[in-house]
């Protein structure tokens, strides 16, 4: 109960020291030793990708701890199977031992073509192990090896380590072979991301992260996409790489003797003539990105669906 | 259009490969390199396309991008509640609507303050959205914290199929809610002590109000009930009057709670700041309910104060303020002292709750209330309990700042203060009724 008020209050000062303030426990807190992680809860979770995980997984969803495949994702794994057999090959083929780092450090070609067989199938086994058990690190490995196997330090124009279908007197069918590899290589490196990328989306999906709708036309825009683009990357980069017989062409419309010496030029059938067919797509096609083809081409489908 | 860490990678083989193929004149390399640059180029050009653009609320602040048909895509937001109680659940219906006659295939997030859980759906959605077509995305929220909060932006992304490039956009489409702190009920606790009415009786405050007793007579305001009108001073003096009535609240009771950046020392939601707003609300809302007038006053960086009052209004006034309450500055308990003083009446109940730590006045703020024969209530949620849950206190230190602590509060309980250490297992009405002795 409230004492009674006399108006006199000096009763609550009688034999009391003021003091200064509560401890300061912070002080106290921080020299006295074992106790100072930050509990579980003080700080929000926050999953953020590690750098392997967003160079192989993509931005979907951060987590590596997938589920059991699915149907799709065993399907992918199916055709990476098949696609690391077929890049396997074709690598021994395109990849002979002259000219590579081992034979650059050992100067034989023995041990050269040895450890070149080595790399491609310690790159294949990484692959599959990759694959199988949907390990990133695996593949990236994987990926490493091939791209290091095909490293060439020479000066040459393509060169087959042996040659099963006879392409080497047809410099076409040559020049196509490494077009096909190098479409096979990045297909390869793009499956692996799928079938990361699907088990992740399959994962969060399962686990209600995420929410798909209709799925079948997603997978199904990927599967398009796994047909159109290998065949176009492979027209395209065969008139690319071309460009030293579509330029002649191309001058003998205006003058057909200034044409026959360009086809005849060693520079343009050399290696600088694909760099310089190279530069001159890229420069039209950097005009048209400058130009906003895409947005023109995304008005002009706009415009047609209205 | 963005890269992603893929594209970028194989971006920079490619012009390794194209690089060293030209200074070694190796054709070889160089086709590799063209072949990576042909599908990246293919990707870039007609991988997909995000025109996107915000709607709803708030839209001025779309700052937009360039971009083929601005307005395609739009968001728009539905909350099942603006206000709720920690604890609570909201309901959140996201619109997505295309206004184009193409398909689309996006990626939407809906941004979620930290804070809160996914309880039901899904607030991230990877979806075709047909030509001209909408749907309604249904995600469920709980909300363990109080305050104010806002949900969104929408984040809409469209890739390409190979996940190479990608277009982000941000709908600026936002919705604030409100989380109130949640209260525990204190009626039955109080019903059953054994002083029912724990407080000083009736004060007269003398202060127009609703209530039964007439006051005064004004005149009349646009707004005033009709039933308030006086009708015999209208004919008297040909101006329309009302009678004013004085309030008949029980007593003023004054909450004051300690939001200064010392207090939210702990786990995020388990520190003396929650612990005291949640009482604060329950107090105001068991003092309201036996029609008391209630003031509140919450101190960190400032003094913030809600003038007494009583009814419905009042509790969500408190509650909102309760709810903003931010853990910032040191202002020393003695400012608010000083500043209350001379408006409040003497022999009001004040109910403090602090964890009484890193203050110098509080001894003698609260002698100063004592000394005017104040009513003075301290419920100290003790920190201390806190960080030795959370394992970031060691035994010998615990048991050292805890003596001291008690020193404190047998200090406090000196001077008259009906004080009680609020350890965090404890309920609010065995910590109040502990408090007041019972």
């Amino acid at each position: 109960m409230a004492q009674k008020t006399s108006g006199d209050t000096s009763h609550l000062y009688d034999g009391k020291v003021v003091r200064s303030s509560a401890p300061s426990r912070k002080a106290i807190a921080g020299n006295a030793g074992i106790g100072t992680e930050i509990p579980k809860d003080a700080i929000p979770e926050l999953q953020i990708p590690t750098f392997v995980e967003s160079l192989l997984g993509g931005p979907i969803v951060p987590k590596m701890k997938f589920l059991p495949p699915d149907k799709m994702v065993q399907n992918l794994q199916l055709a990476v199977y098949g696609l690391l057999m077929a890049l396997a090959f074709l690598t021994l083929i395109v990849s002979p031992g002259s000219g590579t780092l081992w034979y650059m450090l050992f100067g034989s070609i023995g041990v050269a073509t040895a450890l070149q067989v080595v790399v491609i199938s310690v790159a294949t086994v990484s692959g599959f192990v990759g694959t199988f058990r949907r390990d990133g690190r695996f593949m990236l490995l994987s990926n490493l090896l091939f791209i290091l196997a095909i490293l060439r330090f020479a000066s040459s124009k393509v060169a087959l380590a042996f040659d099963p279908f006879g392409l080497a007197d047809r410099p076409f069918l040559l020049s196509s072979l490494v077009v096909v590899y190098a479409v096979f290589l990045i297909m390869y490196i793009e499956l692996g991301n799928g079938v990361l990328r699907y088990s992740m989306l399959d994962t969060s999906i399962r686990t209600n992260e995420v929410y798909v709708m209709n799925p079948g036309k997603i997978v199904g825009k990927y599967h398009r996409a796994l047909v159109i683009n290998p065949v176009v990357s492979v027209v395209l980069a065969t008139l690319v790489l071309s460009a030293n017989k579509i330029l002649p062409f191309i001058v003998g419309l205006l003058n057909s003797e200034t044409a026959l010496r360009m086809e005849e030029s060693v520079e343009l059938t050399s290696v600088y003539g694909v760099a310089l067919g190279t530069l001159f797509v890229f420069i039209v096609t950097g005009a048209l990105f400058m130009l906003n083809l895409p947005g023109a081409v995304q008005k002009w489908r706009e415009a047609r669906s209205e | 259009m963005m890269w992603s860490r893929k594209s970028a990678m194989l971006g920079s083989l490619a012009v390794a490969m194209y690089l060293l193929g030209l200074t070694l004149r190796n054709s070889q390399l160089v086709t590799i390199a063209v072949v990576i640059f042909v599908v990246l180029t293919w990707a870039a050009l007609f991988g997909g396309h995000a025109d996107v653009a915000s709607s709803g609320r708030r839209s001025e602040e779309f700052t937009g991008e360039e971009g083929v048909a601005l307005g395609n895509v739009s968001a728009m937001r539905k909350m099942s509640s603006a206000r709720l109680f920690e604890d609570g659940e909201l309901s959140v219906t996201l619109r997505m609507q295309n206004h184009s006659g193409l398909a689309k295939i996006l990626e939407v997030r809906d941004r979620v303050p930290e804070v809160m859980r996914i309880k039901s759906g899904s607030n991230y959605i990877l979806m075709e959205l047909g030509p001209r077509r909408e749907t309604f995305i249904e995600y469920t929220v709980e909300c363990p914290l109080r305050g104010f909060y806002s949900l969104g932006p929408v984040a809409v992304r469209i890739q390409d199929a190979f996940g190479l490039f990608h277009r982000e956009k941000e709908l600026h489409v936002y919705n604030d809610f409100l989380v109130f702190p949640k209260m525990e009920d204190l009626k039955e606790t109080f019903v059953k002590s054994r002083v029912p009415k724990i407080f000083t009786g009736a004060v007269n405050i003398r202060q127009p109000g609703p209530g039964s007793e007439f006051y005064s007579l004004r005149e009349y305001f646009e707004g005033d009930s009709f039933r308030a009108i006086n009708w015999s001073a209208y004919a008297r003096s040909g101006k329309l009057m009302v009678n004013e009535r004085e309030r008949d609240a029980v007593s003023d009771v004054i909450i004051i709670v300690d939001s200064r950046a010392v207090a939210e020392t702990g786990p995020v939601s388990r520190n003396a700041l929650v612990y005291s707003t949640r009482a604060a609300a329950s107090l105001a809302k068991y003092f309201l309910g036996r029609r008391d007038s209630v003031g509140v006053i919450v101190y960190g960086d400032e003094v913030v104060s809600v003038d007494r009052d009583t009814g419905k209004k009042q509790l969500y006034v408190i509650l909102t303020k309760l709810a903003g309450a931010v853990a910032k500055g040191n202002t020393p308990l003695q400012v608010v002292v000083n500043r209350i003083l001379p408006h409040i009446n003497k022999g009001s109940p004040i109910i403090v709750l602090s964890n009484l730590e890193d203050d110098p006045t509080i001894v003698n703020a609260l002698r100063d209330f004592r000394a005017r024969n104040f009513d003075v209530t301290v419920l100290s949620p003790s920190s201390l309990e806190f960080e030795f849950d959370a394992k970031r206190l060691d035994r010998t230190g615990y048991e050292v700042m805890k003596t001291e602590r008690d020193v404190l509060i047998g200090e406090l309980r000196g001077l008259g203060v009906n004080i009680m250490d609020w350890e965090p297992d404890m309920l609010l009405s065995t910590a109040l009724a502990g408090a007041r002795g019972f």
